[in-house]
């Protein structure tokens, strides 16, 4: 890894336990791991490897982990908001409008500049003309543009997004990964993003985190070295797809016999 | 025939294609107005059947003398005895008593609903020191307050008051407590993300959560605020429209007592009504089955 471009997230020597029913279960287990600024990285696994837990300890939602793990060299000590989320399920607040999810975030901004960056994202994401929808008048796609505006009005340092396709069709899922890359170059964000989705991997990320289960550790860095936009067609990008799918189920198979 | 088919699933793909995911966002108002576009029987119609059905017997069981008015007066004299009550007694004056009571009552009771079953949902130990004592005084009647309050205040408002407030102030303080307690965690990580203070969580976050939960307790004890103060005026007093049941029956006035129970019915239905367009306004984000 080249050592010239800036580091925005260093985690070292990470490990989390959960207690269950008196058993405890090792969710991450001596997490090492890099993150440069402006870069796009997936976490891929199967899923109980932990990427969740992983996600939600860099966006500062757990605290009770050991090991250390900083934001440009300051230790995270809770969710804030230089740390964007982005869940699977959009969580807009059902009684507000997607304009006033969308500036959520925004209590501390007069009320002018308010506006202003609202409808920065609204059209950022493409929501323009739907200001005054409610979440539930919304399709999923939708929803997911609202959750991203609102989770990058306040210019994070990082924005984090935990399966944000996971519940999309296959249809919306390819349209919204170019949505989300569009906006990765336009905003310039370091995002890190847990997928199961191999190929939406390798379309979006500069490095793929591959983890194993139980306990859940980075098995694997790839970097992902293709001009973009990417073409899904390319035979690197298909090779690529290839080695990490091959791994991918190495270890999953792995685990079920060992399961057995 | 087949090939027409052919052609409108082809249509219907492309434009899925072109617009994935755009789905105009149907205004609850265009969706009201084709619902009852839909329906033959205009929703007016369809509610009064019942209504008029029963105006309608009792008004030929009572001409056609079956009862002796003096059990079942005729519609037509309960009318007239509106008039006379109205214009030549004190009927404004009783419903402006009972009204104003009531309201006074309902403030009291239902703002301390809410302000304790906010402390008691947002903190467990303020629960622990209130729970117990609170049910405690939930099991007993509101009227069974009403001869130690008379004893200490006099016969005036202040016994109906408290005894309106206490009514109102259970179903708003459970349905609140239950409302924040119910609050998704979901909803509130998002508030922490981005670095709510207290009160700003409660504000936008927690209570707007809870509301359906406590416009559930409102209803309810708005409700039983107007139970009360007519069941509290029949037992002491000289005003309000609880009295002037108490009054007609000792003067045996059985068209003006049928017109008070009437006037009573109207009055609580039409104040549930305007809660539950309040009700749909402010909760005009939640859909649920209609019917």
């Amino acid at each position: 890894m080249s050592t010239t471009e800036a580091i925005e997230v260093e985690i070292s020597g990470l490990s989390k336990e959960f207690d269950n029913d008196g058993q405890t279960v090792v969710a991450l287990d001596g997490i090492e791991l890099s993150i440069k600024r402006g870069e796009f990285l997936t976490l891929v696994g199967a899923s109980g490897c932990g990427k969740t837990t992983l996600l939600r300890i860099i966006a500062g939602l757990e605290l009770d982990y050991e090991g250390e793990i900083d934001l440009e060299g300051i230790p995270i000590r809770g969710p804030g908001v230089d740390k964007g989320v982005v869940f699977q399920d959009h969580r807009l607040l059902p009684w507000l409008t997607v304009e006033e999810n969308v500036g959520f975030g925004l209590f501390r901004h007069a009320e002018q500049e308010r506006r202003q960056l609202i409808q920065h994202y609204v059209d950022l994401v493409g929501l323009r003309g739907f200001e005054k929808a409610y979440p539930n008048q919304l399709s999923g796609g939708m929803a997911q543009r609202a959750a991203i505006a609102r989770a990058l009005v306040n210019k994070p340092k990082i924005l984090v997004l935990d399966e944000p396709l996971g519940a999309l069709d296959a249809m919306t899922r390819i349209h919204m990964q170019n949505e989300i890359e569009k906006i990765w170059r336009r905003e310039k964000v370091t995002m890190v993003m847990v997928t199961h989705d191999v190929e939406e991997a390798v379309y979006l990320s500069d490095t793929v985190a591959l983890m194993s289960s139980r306990p859940g550790r980075v098995k694997k860095i790839i970097p992902i070295n293709l001009a973009r936009p990417r073409n899904r067609e390319d035979p690197a990008f298909q090779a690529l797809r290839k080695e990490i799918l091959t791994e991918f189920q190495l270890q999953t198979k792995a685990q079920f016999s060992y399961e057995i | 025939m087949s090939a027409n088919d052919l052609s409108l699933a082809e249509a219907k793909t492309s434009v899925f294609i072109t617009s994935p995911n755009v789905r105009s966002p149907a205004r609850p108002k265009n969706r009201r107005a084709a619902r009852s576009h839909s329906r033959r029987v205009p929703d007016l119609v369809l509610e009064s059947i019942v209504p008029v059905t029963i105006l309608v017997i009792w008004d030929l069981v009572t001409r056609l003398q079956w009862v002796d008015p003096v059990f079942m007066p005729t519609p037509l004299s309960v009318a007239r005895a509106f008039y006379d009550l109205l214009f030549k007694d004190r009927l404004l004056l009783d419903l402006k008593v009972s009204g104003i009571t009531v309201l006074e009552g309902f403030t009291i009771g239902a703002g301390l609903g809410l302000a304790t079953g906010i402390a008691a949902g947002l903190s467990s130990t303020v629960d622990k020191l209130i729970g117990s004592i609170l049910n405690s005084i939930r099991q007993v009647p509101p009227l069974a307050f009403l001869p130690l309050i008379i004893l200490w205040a006099g016969a005036g408002d202040t016994g109906k008051i408290v005894v309106v407030s206490k009514a109102v102030f259970f179903p708003v303080f459970m349905n609140t407590l239950q409302g924040i307690r119910s609050v998704a965690r979901e909803y509130v990580e998002v508030g922490r993300i981005f670095e709510y203070p207290r009160l700003r969580m409660l504000r936008k976050v927690i209570l707007p959560a809870a509301l359906p939960s406590i416009f559930v307790g409102i209803r309810y004890g708005a409700g039983m605020a107007w139970f009360m103060i007519i069941a509290a005026e029949m037992l002491g007093g000289r005003h309000g429209l609880g009295y002037l049941l108490t009054r007609a029956q000792e003067l045996l006035l059985t068209d003006q007592l049928l017109l008070v129970i009437v006037i009573i019915g109207l009055i609580g239905f039409s104040v549930d009504v305007g809660l539950r367009r309040l009700e749909r306004r402010l909760l005009r984000w939640k859909r649920g089955f209609e019917g």
